[in-house]
């Protein structure tokens, strides 16, 4: 009996994990007035990594430049001068994301400072976002595993598409608020 | 005179006769009525007499049963318990406790009850091979009541509700962090993060006598957790005497050796029942000098009698 008691109260345990497995800061769309949006521009978003990568640029008068992050013997070869450049590493969080209203971009466990680089296909000059905040582990259950939440302490960017920038909710985790309100230039006129 | 006269004067006779014998029986019937009369009044005079200081009335024999329930012993004595299940728990899973109970028996139909004890959890998720440590106390305070109607009866099916409370310190610890797109890694271990917990419980139980003073029940507890203190890093996954919080509420039972203790209760109430013989109907002129003694406690030592049922040694 005590037996069958134990089985019983073990079978109706249960854990409520979250859906994703990694948390994410949340970007709200809004016009320089403060109207959601959707953004009909293509946007690319990079990050700056720890550390430095050697970059090669070949050149050859008449023909387009060309970038590497290898050395390519094949365009020494046919003529092309060489040149290495040392730039930050940089990976791409976001590819060409159009017509979105939002984005969730991650954000780094162990720096004090992330670096997001938003691309444009419309506008050829380039918008750096920089944002500062903490991060710490959190453990909803044991079964769940371990998870970084962050807290915001301040954001800045520059103004190529970017009217200005705040701060809507500074606690990232699982709830889903917009975390960083982003003014684009111009107001929906309708 | 002739025979006619003669005949007139022996009817005329006759029914004097009759005259004089009815008015003896009128007579007599009248004295027995009025002695009668006379003995009813003199035992009423002697009855409505007041009673002199010290003299009690004589008490009957007769006692009803339904008024010997109503004069139940209040305090009934106390009860100490230990739990069965706790430690079987603590074997054979991740969480269990050792704990004990002090509960008061009044009028076998409520019982204030003190619970405390220790509670253990250390498990270990196989998965994400992070665990959770703490062993520390916690109290819980409530009542149980007796809903069986003949509350003369060892065996008890009671509803009770419990406030629960516990201080302690939690340990979490987990493999390193490693950043999926920024590179490094940190481990991740938490020690004595410090969180108070409160929670509410409802209670099934029964419980039966096994021996003279020795009783074994079981009962099933539903529990809602009321609040914890919250951390940033890490939710307390198990508190003790509560148990797991995956979700808001859990279930909970207890398997209870429980032995009576007849600390602070009279030797004459020991039997669990207090027997009041009294006059019957005595009017409020009779208690009027003598109101404190009046009635007369006797209180059953030795079995059953008069009518009396059957009570709990």
């Amino acid at each position: 009996m005590l037996g069958m008691a134990v089985l019983l109260l073990a079978g109706c345990y249960s854990n409520n994990c979250p859906l994703e497995n990694m948390v994410t800061c949340n970007y709200g769309f809004y016009d320089s007035e403060g109207t959601a949006i959707s953004y009909r521009d293509t946007i690319t978003v990079t990050t700056l990594m720890p550390g430095y990568k050697t970059v090669y640029t070949y050149r050859k008068l008449g023909n387009i430049t060309v970038t590497k992050d290898y050395r390519d013997t094949a365009l020494v070869n046919q003529g092309y001068t060489e040149s290495m450049t040392q730039q930050r590493k940089d990976t791409i969080l976001l590819n060409n994301l159009i017509g979105a209203s939002s984005m969730k971009v991650p954000m780094s466990w162990f720096h004090e400072e992330d670096t997001l680089i938003l691309s444009y296909r419309t506008i050829v000059k380039k918008d750096t976002i920089k944002i500062q905040h903490i991060s710490y582990p959190n453990v909803e259950l044991p079964e769940c595993g371990t998870y970084r939440f962050h807290t915001l302490q301040g954001i800045t960017a520059t103004d190529a598409a970017i009217d200005h920038i705040e701060i809507g909710e500074p606690k990232v985790n699982y709830e889903g608020n917009v975390n960083v309100k982003i003014y684009f230039n111009g107001v929906v006129t309708e | 005179m002739g025979y006619d006269s003669q005949l007139s004067t022996n009817i005329y006779n006759f029914d004097n006769y009759k005259k004089v014998k009815l008015a003896k029986l009128r007579h007599i019937i009248c004295v027995v009525w009025m002695m009668g009369a006379c003995i009813l009044a003199t035992r009423a005079q002697q009855q409505t007499q007041p009673l002199m200081p010290g003299e009690t009335p004589k008490p009957t024999k007769y006692v009803a049963v339904e008024e010997q329930k109503e004069h139940l012993v209040f305090f009934q004595g106390f009860t100490l318990s230990v739990d069965g299940y706790g430690p079987v728990a603590m074997m054979v899973s991740d969480y269990g406790t050792l704990e004990g109970a002090l509960r008061l028996n009044l009028k076998n139909t409520f019982f204030p009850i003190i619970e405390a004890g220790i509670g253990k959890c250390s498990k270990e998720d196989f998965n994400t091979k992070v665990s959770y440590k703490t062993n520390a106390p916690f109290i819980r305070v409530g009542i149980d009541f007796n809903m069986l109607k003949d509350k003369f009866q060892s065996n008890r099916l009671y509803l009770g509700a419990r406030y629960g409370l516990s201080k302690f310190k939690y340990d979490m610890t987990g493999p390193a962090l490693t950043d999926p797109i920024w590179g490094g890694s940190q481990s991740f271990s938490l020690k004595d993060i410090d969180c108070t917990s409160h929670w509410a419980e409802l209670v099934f139980g029964v419980e039966v006598r096994i021996l003279r003073n020795f009783h074994m029940g079981w009962a099933v507890r539903y529990k809602m957790e009321i609040s914890s203190t919250k951390h940033d890093a890490a939710k307390p996954n198990c508190i003790p005497g509560y148990g797991y919080t995956t979700n808001s509420n859990c279930w909970g039972g207890t398997y209870s050796l429980i032995f009576d203790l007849n600390w602070g209760m009279k030797k004459s109430h020991k039997r669990g029942v207090n027997v009041e013989i009294r006059d019957m109907q005595p009017t409020e002129h009779e208690l009027t000098p003598v109101q404190d003694d009046s009635q007369t406690s006797i209180d059953h030592e030795e079995g059953t009698e008069d009518g009396a049922t059957e009570v709990e040694e």
